[in-house]
C-alpha cells in the first residue's frame, strides 16, 4: 500500500495505490495525517490505483470528509473502480464526497 | 337536532309531507260534504219552520176574525129583525158594544133615506169609550158614510168585507190603535137593501199573535194589507226592528214583481240588511180566504245556519289539530327514522372499520405464499388464523433472519376488539425484541415486562417463541403458558415444555429457555387453543387427540409439506364442529425443517491469531479460495471484503486486549455458495446484533464506525451467529453460481 500527497491548484492531492485493508489502515491513517488539517483547502483523492478498502479505509476518508468540511472544503473522490465505488454505494458513503 | 329544510329534504318526511296534505284534502272533502249536507237540511228546516209559523200564524189571525165574522153575522139577524125600528137597532148596537170587549164600536150605516124621519144619511152608533157605552148618530154632512169604503165597498161586494186595518189616532180611549172594520150588507125580509152593518175591532191582539212565538229567537213576522201597506210590526225594541222598512220595500217589489210577471206566488227572498250586512231570509205568503192580507217572517242566516257554522269551525278546529299532530307523528317518526339510519350508518362504518383493522391485522401474517421460502430447501413453514370475529386475538409470525426461522405463536385473553389491540402490541415487540436478541427467553423477558407494566385491563397472553438455527437444526424455544406444539417426526409427540406463566401476569418472572435439536425431515405443529377447544353442536370439545391422530399420518412421509398438514388439521376441525359457529380464534401453524446434506466441492481451514497483521494472511486465503472456485472478480472482491470485516470484528472484540487468541476460518463450497465459518474461543458475543446503519445521515451526522457488519450483512446472503460450546459462530454464506 502507497500513498503520497502532494499540493496542486491549491488543492490537496493524495493518491492511494494498492490494497488498503485493515492492516493498511494504521500506516495509511498516520500517512495522511496532512489531510485532517487541509486548512480550507479542497482535498483531491486519487483512487486509479486504489484496488480494495475495507471499512477501516472507509473510516479514515470518512474523518477526513468531517474534518474538510468543517473547514468548509470539499473532498473529491477520483477514478473510483467498479468495485470500490459498490462498496461507497452500499454504505451511503457515495453520495457525502465529491466523486469525479 | 337537525334544521328542518334538511329534515324536508329527507325522502321520508317528503313523503309525510304529502300524507299529511292528502289528508287535509280528504278531511276538507268530508267537511265539505257534511257542510253541504247540513245546510241543505237546515234549508229545509228553515223553510218548514218558516212556512210553519206562516201557517200557524194565519190560522191564529183567521180564528179571531172568524170570532168577528160569526159575532158580526149573529147580530145581523137581530138587526134585520129589528130593522123596522131603528131605535131597537140602536139597542142592539148598544148591547153588542157592551157584550163583546173586542167589538171597540159597532155601527149600521142605512141606506139613504131608508127613515125618512130621520134624515137622508142615518148611521146609529155605539161606542165603548172609558169604560162607558154611548150611542151617537153619526151621519152628518161631514160624515157622509156613503163615499166611504167600508159603505161603498160592502154594497158593491154584496157580502161582508174586512177593510184593511190602519191606525187611528186617539179615536178610542186616546192612544193609537190598529184597529179594523169588518161590514156586511144588511136585507130586509123583503129583500131590499137597508144598509151595512159594521163593527170596528182592535187588532191590538195581532201584534200579541205575530210577535209571540217565532222560527228563531231573532225572527220577526209582519203583516201587510193585500195593497201591501204595513199593518203589523216588531216594536222598536226589536232587535232587527231597523230592517223593517227593508223587508217592507222588498216584499212590494216582490209583489209587483209577481203581478206583472203573472207567475205563481213568490214565497222567499234573500236579503242582506242594509243596517249590519246580515244575511237573512222573507217568507212571506197571503193569508188564505178572506181578508188576503199578507204575512211575512223574517228569519237571520246567522240563525238558521249559526249551528253549522259554529261545527264548521269546531270540525275545521279539530281538523287542524289532527292534521298538526299527524305532522307531528310524522315529524317524530321521520326524526326517529333518521336517527336509525344514522346508527346504521354508524354501524356500517364500525363494521368497516373492522373490515380495515381485520385487513391490517392480516398484513401483520407473514405471507401465505407456499412453500413460504421459495429460494430455501431446507425450510418450510405455513400458518393459518381464523378470526372468530372481524378480528382476533391470536397472532402468529415468522421470519429468516441470519439463517434463522424466528417464529411464534400467541393468544391473547378474550375476542375481539381489544384482543386485537393487545395482540398487535405483542406482536411489534416481538418483532423488535428479535431484532436485538436471539435468545427466546430473553425475548419472552422483553415482552413480559412491557405487557405486565402496560396491563391495566388485566388481559394475558399465552405465547410460544421458538427459534431454529436452520444450518444445525438446534431449536431454542421458551413458552409462556401457550399450548404444548406437536411434533411430527418419525411419530407424533408433544415437544417437551415448561408451562411457565402466561405474558402480562407477573412482571419480573423468569422464563426458562428449553433446547432440542431438530432432526431433518420433522415437523414442529403449532396451535391456539381454538383447535382444541372447537366444539360442535353438542358442546363437545375437539381435544387434542382428534388432531394428534390427523398428524400421525404425516408421520415419515418425506414427501409432504406443512401445508398440507395445516389443511388436513383445519379440515378435521371443520367436519368436527359441523355446522356449529365458530367459537374462539382458531391459529395453526407448522414449521418444517429439512435440511439438504451438501456435498463439498471445498473445504479448506485457516487459523489465525487476533493480531491485524493477519489480515493480509487471511485476504491471500479468501483470494486462493475465490480463484479456485473460479469466481468472478467482483463477487471475489465481496467475499474478502466480507469475511475480512467479519474476522477483524472477531480480531476487535472476541479477546481482552494484550492476550492471545486463536481464531479458526473454515471455508466451504458445495459448487454453487460459499460458505465461511468463523469461531473464536473469546468471549460470547453476538455481531449481528449490531451492524445497523443509517445511509441516508450527512457527514456531519455520520458516526465514523460500525459499518464492518453492516457491509457483511449487505454483501452476503446470510449472517448466521451461534454460541456453541463456548465459542461464538459465525457462519457467512453467499451462493456465487445460480
Amino acid at each position: 500500500m502507497k500513498t503520497s500527497i502532494e499540493e496542486l491548484d491549491g488543492k490537496l492531492v493524495a493518491t492511494l495505490e494498492g490494497e488498503l485493508d485493515t492492516a493498511a489502515a494504521i500506516e495509511v491513517e498516520k500517512e495522511l495525517q496532512p489531510l485532517f488539517n487541509s486548512e480550507g483547502r479542497d482535498v483531491v483523492i486519487e483512487c486509479e490505483k486504489l484496488e480494495y478498502i475495507a471499512s477501516s479505509g472507509l473510516r479514515i476518508l470518512l474523518g477526513i470528509l468531517k474534518s474538510a468540511k468543517a473547514a468548509g472544503s470539499k473532498v473529491i473522490l477520483r477514478n473510483l473502480n467498479e468495485d470500490i465505488r459498490n462498496v461507497f454505494k452500499l454504505t451511503g458513503l457515495i453520495s457525502l464526497f465529491e466523486v469525479e | 337536532m337537525k334544521p328542518l329544510s334538511q329534515i324536508i329534504r329527507s325522502s321520508r318526511v317528503r313523503n309525510g309531507l304529502t300524507l299529511v296534505v292528502i289528508a287535509a284534502l280528504l278531511l276538507e272533502l268530508t267537511t265539505a260534504v257534511q257542510y253541504y249536507y247540513f245546510h241543505r237540511v237546515l234549508e229545509r228546516e228553515l223553510e218548514h219552520r218558516a212556512e210553519t209559523e206562516l201557517r200557524m200564524k194565519a190560522i191564529l189571525i183567521k180564528g179571531m176574525l172568524n170570532k168577528t165574522e160569526q159575532l158580526l153575522r149573529d147580530y145581523s139577524y137581530d138587526i134585520v129583525d129589528s130593522i123596522h125600528n131603528p131605535d131597537v137597532v140602536s139597542d142592539v148596537l148598544l148591547f153588542m158594544v157592551n157584550a163583546n170587549p173586542d167589538v171597540l164600536s159597532a155601527g149600521m150605516a142605512f141606506t139613504p133615506g131608508r127613515y125618512p124621519g130621520r134624515g137622508r144619511l142615518f148611521e146609529p152608533f155605539a161606542k165603548v169609550e172609558n169604560g162607558r157605552s154611548t150611542l151617537r148618530q153619526l151621519a152628518g154632512p161631514d160624515h157622509d158614510y156613503t163615499k166611504m169604503p167600508f159603505y161603498a165597498k160592502t154594497l158593491e161586494n154584496g157580502y161582508p168585507t174586512w177593510a184593511d186595518p190602519y191606525l187611528d189616532v186617539a179615536s178610542y180611549n186616546g192612544k193609537d190603535t190598529l184597529i179594523t172594520t169588518y161590514s156586511m150588507p144588511i136585507v130586509d125580509h123583503r129583500g131590499d137593501t137597508a144598509g151595512v152593518f159594521a163593527i170596528d175591532i182592535s187588532l191590538e191582539w195581532l201584534s200579541d199573535t205575530l210577535n209571540a212565538r217565532h222560527a228563531y229567537p231573532s225572527s220577526f213576522d209582519l203583516l201587510l194589507t193585500e195593497g201591501g201597506e204595513l199593518v203589523c210590526y216588531p216594536n222598536a225594541l226589536h232587535i232587527n226592528a231597523e230592517d223593517v222598512p227593508q223587508v217592507h220595500r222588498l216584499i212590494n217589489d216582490s209583489t209587483v214583481e209577481r203581478h206583472l210577471s203573472g207567475s205563481g206566488r213568490s214565497k222567499v227572498i234573500d236579503f242582506r240588511s242594509e243596517n249590519n250586512g246580515d244575511k237573512g231570509y222573507i217568507y212571506y205568503a197571503n193569508m188564505k180566504g178572506k181578508p188576503h192580507w199578507q204575512l211575512a217572517v223574517v228569519c237571520y242566516d246567522k240563525e238558521v245556519y249559526g249551528t253549522l257554522a259554529r261545527m264548521r269551525h269546531l270540525l275545521l278546529l279539530s281538523m287542524l289539530t289532527a292534521l298538526v299532530l299527524l305532522g307531528l307523528i310524522i315529524y317524530r317518526s321521520a326524526r326517529s327514522e333518521r336517527r336509525l339510519h344514522l346508527a346504521s350508518l354508524e354501524q356500517e362504518r364500525i363494521g368497516s372499520e373492522l373490515r380495515i383493522a381485520r385487513e391490517l391485522q392480516m398484513t401483520m401474517l407473514p405471507p401465505a405464499e407456499r412453500p413460504a421460502f421459495p429460494s430455501r430447501t431446507d425450510i418450510d413453514t405455513c400458518a393459518l388464523l381464523l378470526p372468530a370475529r372481524e378480528v382476533g386475538g391470536d397472532l402468529l409470525d415468522y421470519f429468516i433472519r441470519d439463517e434463522k426461522l424466528y417464529f411464534c405463536i400467541g393468544d391473547v385473553s378474550g375476542k375481539g376488539v381489544p384482543s386485537a389491540l393487545v395482540m398487535s402490541v405483542v406482536h411489534a415487540l416481538f418483532c423488535s425484541s428479535t431484532s436485538h436478541d436471539s435468545n427466546p427467553a430473553y425475548i419472552m423477558q422483553d415482552l413480559n415486562v412491557t405487557s405486565c407494566r402496560n396491563n391495566d385491563s388485566n388481559m394475558f397472553v399465552t405465547f410460544f417463541i421458538g427459534v431454529l438455527d436452520l444450518p444445525t437444526g438446534r431449536l431454542r424455544y421458551c413458552n409462556a403458558g401457550h399450548e404444548i406444539p406437536i411434533l411430527v417426526g418419525d411419530e407424533v409427540s408433544l415437544l417437551p415444555v415448561k408451562a411457565n406463566l402466561p405474558l402480562g401476569v407477573i412482571e419480573d418472572f423468569h422464563y426458562e429457555m428449553q433446547e432440542i435439536e431438530l432432526k431433518p425431515g420433522s415437523t414442529l405443529f403449532l396451535y391456539t387453543d381454538g383447535l382444541t377447544e372447537a366444539m360442535d353442536k353438542e358442546h363437545r370439545q375437539m381435544g387434542l387427540e382428534r388432531p394428534m391422530a390427523v398428524l400421525r399420518a404425516f408421520c415419515g412421509m418425506e414427501q409432504t409439506t406443512p401445508g398440507m398438514m395445516v389443511d388436513a388439521v383445519r379440515d378435521a376441525v371443520k367436519s368436527f364442529v359441523g355446522g356449529a359457529e365458530q367459537s374462539d380464534d382458531l391459529t395453526l401453524m407448522a414449521v418444517r425443517y429439512t435440511p439438504s446434506d451438501h456435498q463439498l466441492t471445498l473445504a479448506d481451514t485457516l487459523m489465525l491469531t487476533n493480531e491485524l497483521s493477519q489480515v493480509p494472511v487471511l485476504n491471500d486465503f479468501v483470494a486462493r479460495i475465490t480463484s479456485q472456485l473460479q469466481m468472478e472478480p467482483s463477487l471475489a472482491h465481496q467475499f474478502k471484503l466480507a469475511v475480512e470485516e467479519a474476522v477483524v470484528n472477531v480480531i476487535d472484540y472476541a479477546y481482552p486486549v494484550g492476550t492471545t487468541g486463536q481464531i479458526q476460518v473454515d471455508a466451504m463450497s458445495d459448487g454453487s455458495a460459499l460458505k465461511f465459518v468463523i469461531s473464536d474461543s473469546g468471549k460470547a458475543f453476538d455481531p449481528t446484533e449490531g451492524g445497523r446503519v443509517d445511509t441516508t445521515l450527512t457527514a456531519e451526522e455520520r458516526p465514523i464506525g460500525g459499518l464492518g457488519i453492516f457491509l457483511v450483512r449487505e454483501l452476503m446472503d446470510s449472517i448466521n451467529y451461534e454460541r456453541v460450546d463456548g465459542k461464538n459462530i459465525l457462519t457467512i454464506k453467499k451462493k456465487f453460481k445460480p
